[in-house]
This record gives structure tokens, sequence and C-alpha cells, in this order.
């Protein structure tokens, strides 16, 4: 299933979005990268109709004027869900991505159904992890399969571009304390994707959201870095698939029990 | 200098074996074996007494070669009739088995002990990939991914899951976990290149159980200590374990037959089985990843097989003799080798039950004296 | 009539256990952990003396209600340390381990015992399939085979392999093999139709292990003689075993309040993770073959809501209050089964340990002799 790119006029500006798939919708928030069609999120769309808004600044487009902070974000993407989707969605977030879905889930829970936090930025203590400036030790902390890495789409200056935006919506902090706080007000039944490899979150991430989430679930990917979709391709469209569908039941091996699904 | 004494409950009531695999257990007698069973208990129990710091236990399968098919139950065993001496599992075959319970077994161990337990992360010998029928190709990625595993189930403070390519469970909490903090000292085999820098990437104490070449034994050493050192830790002298078969009596001759008798028997009985499945798999798999390891494995284990019983005393390979003999060759090995631990391994083969006891005792009263400040 | 002492080891130091799957373990202490394991072990061990025929353990994962999950590490320990009880394994899980394994462990223990060991072949309950990720709708045909397979590995005299649906092994041949022949006695649940069929297939003696009416249990002790007929055999009284909650003190007050109290802390905290992990394997997965099996099942979340204790000693559904009372209940509950075997659950929830040892003086001193020939 591959991605469609369209555009939607919203109340501080246009706001780009790919949308791909057919079934229940789901909102895909893109990392620092920006916006990108993994073959995971492809084969994901299957099953979902998956909306991936690009996040104003990113990917060659213009910032919304008032629109420079991780709450802002939050508001401009439920305006993009109710004029766009009109019910209620699942959220995966990944790493900036999933600091954006935090905040989304916490100011509008009503829009969320199940929540997915892929390897999650916001959380992590100052000074450990982060993205490096050095090309060679970045490709390290973001992946343990370089080779799976799909040739670069995007130009150099987007790519370097989109980076520099991550200062414009929450100032290049570490830990989003503020968030922290709230975080045990998220009643959507969550997932918490880490891998054994990630060399940008510290494991204390995954496991302070593990502590706080009222209804989380914790789970290690093996061998993969900070890209799961890009490392562990199937283990991500697995497990995420399942667990949109099954909710809590994903706990339970579903054998071939046409019950569990 | 610590010592661990090394038990691998064998059945010595065949004469011969054919070289089948698995051996056929018609020849396993099970009314004389539950006197065995005590036997071998009550000895390993008398290790304690006699001195040793570590009590020593293997996993093996479908042959007399060792009747711990679970050593976790011989573990709890000698927990109940032991008080100070650590408890060193030199299996558990971890690629063979679940890891979660692999996890649970030893936190049972480790909080009924107290935290005596060793924890060995062994990727075992390759007849045991036959029996239970695991790919031995896929032995190093397993042990890789299951002691990863492991370690989390014992460390991690909430629930977690865990999507990888061999195992995969949603939400991991095991009751008990251990008493030891972060967690009991891993063991590790390095009796090759390969295996020494895997045991150092994995902050592993390693093990070389059965010394067959002291050249060999360095390098691995050097290989350990300097992986170590690229990951940025340092081992100490506990961290290393170097195993001989042992024998100590009142006289060297004595010590000699006895040995000698037991290390034919280990070899051309107790063996004879493994060695065909073990064949198989070192010639048809990719046990061994690396080729040139592959093949001195394979010459090493034929020409040990060969090597008599006082070529291995000159190449230091054994420690046989009076206690004041042994004494010289324990600190010979210590000096060609600079380890902490020493396995010491008494009931090799068929050797009697009470020549061991008297051997450990000569051990207990004369050599471990003479050598524990080394 | 025979009795079975059975004790879950539950960790008992947890206020609040929530109602998450699995249950956090950082609730677990693991010095107090060493204490009750030190405890509950000399516990199991003097139940020999109180006199006893059978001492169990059972396997449980993740969560506070049990700590052996391998229940053969504490077989073994409790093996070691008496001489004549016959040792019941209520635990193994069938259906979530290795059959060859379980074959092996089963035959060590026999060994280690001379011939003591009562093997449980379990399905388990439904949580323990969340524990380790196997397909709760596979439980039966896993099973099934499994069962097959483990017999085999105790009565085949030459190597053999198994091809089947969901085990596969080439060749085997394990070592040690069990003492008792043709192998030793099975002990099987029959809570459902499907597993008192199972049984009395095998010829395993049928565990009711949780006694919910006469009715009920009779119910399946018919399945159990109807299959054991079309199979061409008569079981006697010493086929079927009821288990049962007991509790005995000097008033029948005291003995109602302990019950009343341990009984709520083991449905309030102990099973609070536990049911919510079942409800997800009974609603959302074909765990029993037949909708009524389904139904009856006393976890459903329409059924947890407790029966009074009062009431369930009314219906004798409970052996609680002096020992002259608890006499007249084993009476009564023979009259109604007519079983050869009860299995008694004394450390229920976190009943003080003196509770206990008061319920098992008064069972040597009293009930016992009073109900042996029955």
């Amino acid at each position: 299933m591959s991605f469609q790119e369209n555009t939607v006029a919203l109340s501080s500006g246009p706001l780009a979005y790919h949308v791909a798939g057919d079934g229940p919708p789901v909102i895909h928030m893109h990392a620092a990268s920006g916006f990108r069609a993994t073959a995971a999120l492809e084969a994901l769309a299957q099953s979902f109709r998956i909306y991936a808004p690009v996040t104003p600044g990113f990917d060659g487009t213009a910032t919304h004027d008032g629109v420079a902070s991780m709450e802002a974000l939050a508001r401009l993407e439920a305006e993009f869900a109710d004029t766009v989707i009109g019910e209620t969605a699942d959220v995966i977030g990944h790493s900036f991505g999933g600091w954006r879905a935090t905040w989304y889930t916490v100011l509008h829970p009503q829009k969320v159904g199940q929540l997915v936090l892929e390897c999650p930025a916001g959380f992590r203590e100052e000074g450990v992890g982060g993205l490096s400036p050095d090309p060679e030790e970045l490709q390290r902390r973001l992946y343990a399969h370089p080779e799976k890495l799909p040739p670069e789409t995007k130009p150099e200056s987007m790519v370097t571009r989109n980076r520099e935006m991550l200062a414009h919506y929450h100032g290049g902090k570490a830990k989003d304390d503020a968030l922290v706080d709230r975080l045990n007000e998220i009643e959507a039944l969550t997932l918490i994707l880490h891998g054994t490899k990630d060399g940008a979150i510290p494991i204390s991430s995954p496991r302070l959201l593990k502590r706080l989430i009222p209804r989380a679930f914790l789970i290690y990917v093996y061998d993969a870095a900070h890209a799961i979709e890009v490392d562990q391709p199937e283990y991500f469209t697995g497990l995420v698939g399942d667990f949109l569908t099954r909710g809590e039941a994903f706990l339970v091996n579903p054998g071939t029990d046409d019950r569990a699904a | 200098m610590k010592f661990n004494y090394f038990h691998l409950m064998p059945w010595t009531d065949i004469e011969e074996t054919d070289q089948d695999w698995p051996v056929a257990n018609k020849r396993f007698v099970p009314d004389r074996a539950t006197a065995l069973y005590e036997t071998y208990i009550d000895t390993m129990v008398y290790a304690e007494e006699c001195g040793f710091d570590w009590i020593g236990c293997n996993e093996h399968h479908f042959s007399p070669y060792g009747l711990m098919s679970n050593c976790n139950l011989i573990g709890t065993v000698l927990i109940q009739r032991t008080r100070r001496a650590r408890i060193a599992m030199f299996g558990n075959l971890v690629p063979l088995l679940n890891p979660i319970r692999v996890a649970e077994e030893y936190a049972m161990l480790d909080v009924m002990s107290g935290g005596r337990l060793i924890a060995g992360f062994m990727r075992g010998i390759p007849h045991e990939y036959v029996a239970y029928n695991i790919a031995p190709s896929e032995s190093w990625e397993r042990l890789e991914e299951a002691s990863e595993l492991i370690l989390k189930a014992w460390t991690e403070p909430e629930p977690f899951g865990w999507e990888g390519k061999h195992y995969k469970y949603r939400a991991v909490s095991i009751w008990p976990r251990p008493i030891q903090q972060p967690h009991p000292p891993i063991l590790m085999s390095a009796s090759s290149p390969e295996s020494a820098r895997f045991a150092a990437r994995h902050r592993a104490k390693m093990g070389m159980v059965m010394l067959t070449d002291l050249e060999a034994a360095k390098n691995c050493i050097r290989i350990y200590r300097e992986t170590a050192r690229e990951h940025g830790w340092e081992p100490g002298v506990d961290d290393i374990l170097v195993g001989a078969h042992t024998c100590v009596a009142e006289d060297d001759e004595a010590a000699r037959r006895h040995l000698g008798g037991g290390l034919d028997y280990f070899y051309h009985v107790l063996f004879g089985g493994p060695r065909t499945a073990q064949r198989l798999v070192i010639q048809k798999t990719r046990f061994y990843r690396d080729e040139a390891n592959r093949k001195t494995l394979g010459a090493r284990l034929a020409a040990l097989r060969r090597t008599t019983i006082e070529e291995r005393i000159d190449k230091g390979m054994v420690l046989c003799g009076t206690p004041d003999r042994v004494i010289e060759q324990v600190r010979h090995l210590h000096a060609e080798l600079g380890h902490g631990v020493m396995n010491i391994n008494m009931k090799i083969g068929n050797i009697s039950d009470a020549a061991v006891r008297r051997s450990m005792k000569l051990w207990g009263e004369h050599v471990a004296p003479a050598v524990r400040d080394l | 009539m025979k009795f079975s002492y059975t004790h879950h080891m539950p960790y008992t130091h947890v206020e609040e256990a929530g109602q998450d799957w699995p249950v956090a373990n950082k609730q677990f202490d693991p010095e107090r952990g060493a204490e009750l394991y030190r405890e509950y072990i000399d516990n199991k061990v003097y139940a020999e003396e109180v006199g006893f025929d059978w001492i169990g353990c059972n396997e449980h994962h993740m969560s506070p209600y049990g700590l052996m999950p391998n229940p053969n590490l504490i077989a073994a320990a409790v093996i070691e340390r008496t001489r004549t009880a016959g040792i019941l394994q209520s635990g193994n899980i069938v259906p979530l381990t290795n059959p060859i394994r379980i074959a092996e462990e089963y035959a060590m223990l026999d060994v280690q015992s001379g011939g003591r060991l009562i093997a449980g072949f379990m399905r388990g309950i439904p949580h323990e399939y969340v524990a380790y990720n196997v397909a709760p709708d596979e439980s039966y045909a896993r099973m099934r085979e499994a069962c097959e397979l483990i017999l085999k590995c105790w009565t085949e005299p030459e190597p053999f392999g198994w091809e089947g649906e969901h085990y596969r092994f080439r060749a085997v041949s394990i070592w040690p093999r069990p003492v008792q022949q043709p192998h030793p006695p099975l002990v099987m649940s029959g809570t459902s139709r499907e597993s008192a069929t199972l049984a009395a297939e095998l010829g395993a003696t049928m565990g009711v292990l949780r006694l919910t009416s006469f009715d009920g249990a009779r119910a399946m002790m018919d399945v159990y003689r109807e299959v054991a007929k079309s199979d061409g055999w008569e079981p006697g009284p010493d086929h079927f075993m009821v288990g049962m909650g007991c509790c005995i003190a000097d008033t029948k007050d005291e003995a109602v309040e302990t019950m009343k109290s341990g009984q709520k802390y083991f449905f309030e905290v102990l099973g609070g993770g536990i049911r919510t992990a079942q409800r997800l394997v009974i609603q959302k997965t074909r765990y029993f073959e037949h909708e009524e099996s389904r139904q009856n099942f006393p976890g459903l979340p329409s059924k947890v809501k407790q029966v009074p204790i009062e009431e369930r000693i009314e219906k004798g559904l409970l052996l609680c209050g002096t020992p002259d009372m608890v006499i007249d209940q084993l009476r009564r509950v023979k009259a109604e089964l007519g079983h050869g075997r009860m299995n008694l659950n004394i450390k229920i929830g976190n009943t003080p340990d003196g509770a206990v040892m008061t319920t098992l003086r008064h069972l040597k001193e009293t009930v016992f002799p009073a109900v042996r020939d029955l």
C-alpha cells in the first residue's frame, strides 16, 4: 500500500499529510527526519488507514504562525484529526513523533483509541542518548542494520532543516517535565516499543513511561536500534498490528483461533 | 585461589558402548542408579568439607556421560545440604531451553541458597543439539539473544515483553527474582577464541573446564582480557576459571593408575556415542563459525584421546600424583595462566568413588592450604 | 483414605498485588523469599511425619500465587530429606514445556527417590499460557501429543524418533530412565469433561483439584468411569483424588476465622493479576473445547463472586472446624464421592504458618487415625 500526499487547510495554515490503506484509522506521527513511508508502515496499511500529518516546517513545508510548542502541535493535530478523519483514531508516534503523540493523548484523550510509542523522545535524562552531530555516530545510534536502510530520497538540506526544526518546537530539551507530570492521566491502552540497541533513547525512558502510564505494555524489540521500522520491519508490523487489532488480548498467543482476532 | 569441585555424575556400570547416538538406555539400570545418585550427591556435599569454594553441576543428555539432564534439580539438593559453598551451574544449555524458564530456575536457586548461585550460560557440546533437535547453526545467535533476555528478566523493574528472532513474549515478570544484585555472576565457556570473545563481551566469568593445550589456553585468556578491555571492563582473577582432571593419592604410581584407567574409560566408553553425534554436528553444520576452529577441534580431540597419562602430566594438562606433586603442578599452571579459580574434576570415567573421596581428602588437607594464597 | 499434602508456596508479603498481569516482581523481596523457601520446604518435609502419603508441588509463573516455576527443583530438595512419602508433582504443565525435558526431569526424581514419584501431567490454569506465550487453543492438542511422547520416552526399549504436530525429535533415549515399571503412576486433572476423558485414557489418577459441587465432581468421575469401561477396565477408589481446603483449630470459630482471612488474601491479593490473564484467555481463545466447560469454569468473571465460607462448609465443600467436625466432614465427602484419595490444601493465602502447624498437628493426632480406614 503506497502513500499519497495531500494537503488540508487548517486555521493556522495548510498542513501536508500522507495517507494509505484501508481499515480503522491510525494517525502516525513522524520522527525528526520527517515522514518516511517505510516498508513496515506500508505493510501496516494493509489493515489500517494510516494518516501521517507532516509537522509544519518539516519536509520543506512552512511553519505555522503561533504553532511553536509541543502543546500547540497537539492542538494542530487535533484539528487535523477532526477535519480529515472525523472519528476516534489510534495513534502511533516515533521518537519526536512519540513525544507529540503523548501530548496529543494527554490533551485530547477522547480522540485517541490506543497509543503506540515507538522509542519516544522527550523522556530522557540530559546528556544521555539523543541525536549525535557526528554522522557516523548518529548512524550507529539510529540503526542496528543500516544495510536495510533504503536509499535516501530527501536532499541533505531538507534532512538538516528537519533536525533544526526540533528546537522550534521543544527548545532542544531532553526531558519534558510538564508532560511527565501528566503521564498518569493517560487512559488509552499504550504499547511502548524500545529497541535493545537504541543509542538515541536510553533505557530509562521506556521504563519511566511503563511505570507512569497506567495501562501500558513495554516490549523490547531485539536487535533493533532507534529505527525499529527499518531494523526489524516484520516485528514492528506484527506487534503493532496485533496490538491495535486485539487490544489487551494481544497478551495472549492467538494460535489459530478466530475468536482471538 | 578458589576451587570448584566439578562432577559429571557419569553412569559407570557398562563395560563398553557401541558408538551409536543416542546411547540406548536399556543399559541403564534404574535400581542401581538410586544408590549412585546418593553416592554422587554425598560426594558433592563432602566437597564443602574439603575446602572447595564452589560445587559445580552440568547438564547432559541421552548418554551415560552425565546423569544431570536438568542440573538445577541437583542444585537444590546441594543447597539443602551445604551452607557456604557457591553452587556453580556449568549447564544450563541456554540455546536449548526456554530462556524465561532458565531465568526462573536460576532465580529459585539463587533465592533458596541466599545468593550462592553462579549462573552458567552455556552453549553446550555439539551432541546436545542433536538430543533436543535444535539446529546447531543457530547456537550462537540463540545464546546471544537468550542471554540478553535472561538478564532482562532478572533486572527489569517493570513487566516487559520481548520481540526477538528466536524468542517472543508479551509480558514477563518472573517470580521469584534473584537475590544477588544486580544479578548473579555469569559464567560462560571460553575454550575457543570465539567463545572467549563472547564471554568477555557479556561480562561473564570465563571457563575452560578442561585444559587441552597450555598455549591455546593462554591465547584464550589473552583474547578474553583484550576483548573485555575493548568493552570497558577489567576482569579480575576470579573471573578466570581453568580446569584439569585431577587425582591425588599417597603415591604417584597409584594416582597415575587411577587417572589413567579413568581417562581411558572416559574417552572410550562414556564419550563413544556423544562422539558420533559430535562428528555429525561439526562436519555437517555451522556449529563453529570459524573454519580453523572447526578443524583444530576435531584434530585436538582425536589427539587427546591418544595422549598417554605421562604426556598429559608432562604437558601440565592434568593434576596427578602425591599432594606435593600436585601442589607443584598447580603452581606451575598458575604461573603460566594467572587464573583465580581452579576447576577440579576428580570423578573421571570409572575411577572408584572411594579413590575419589581419598583424592578429595588429600586435596583438602594438603593441596588446598598450600595453594590457596596463590 | 489416603492423603496428599499440597502447598503452593505463596509469597505472602504483598499487601496489594493489583489486577495487572503479570504481577510486577518489584514487590518480591528476595531476602524474605529466602526465608519463605526455607520454612516452606521444612514444612513440606514435616508432612511425612504427619502421616501424609504424598507430598505435592505445583508449577506457577509470574505472580505471588506460588513460587515454584519449576516444581521439580523443590521436589528434589524434598526427596533428599524424606524417606517414604510419595512425591506428587501436580505441575508440570505439560503443554508449556519440552516433553523430553519433562520425561528427563521426572526420571531424575523417580531415580533419586527410589521410585516415589507420582507424575502429574497437568494442562495448567489459563494464565500460565500468557506467561509462556503459548496459544491456549493448542493446549489440548499439545497435551495429548506430549503425554504420549513422555510415555514413549519412559517405556521405549530402543532409541526412537517422533514426528508430530507440535513436537519433533529424530533420536531419543533419555538418561536416566525411571525406576518404576512400566512407568511412574500418573495424576491428571479432571475438572472438565475433556480432561477427565484424557485422564481415563491414560489410566491416571484423576484429581478433582478444586471441589465446587458434589454433583459436578460426580459428573466428571462418571465421565472417567465410562471411558475406562469402554477401554475395558474398572477404576478403584484410589483412581480418584479430591482436593479440598482444610483448616482445623480447637474451636469452630477460630478455624472459620483463620480460613476466612486466608481465603480473602488468596482471592483479593494472590488471585488479582491471575484473574486478569485468565479472563483474557477464557474470553478470547478456545482454551476449552466444549462450551459447557467454559461456562462451568470457576474463574469466569460472572462466577468469581465468592461463595461465603459458612455456605461452603455447610455444603461439605471445605474441611473446616474442630478435629471432630473435620472427621465428620471427611466421612461425608467420602460417602458422597466414594474416592480413595484426598489432597489437602492448608496453606491458603496468607494463613499464618502457626495455624498451618496447628492443623497439621490435629491431622496427625486425631483426624488421620480416625479416617485412615475410610
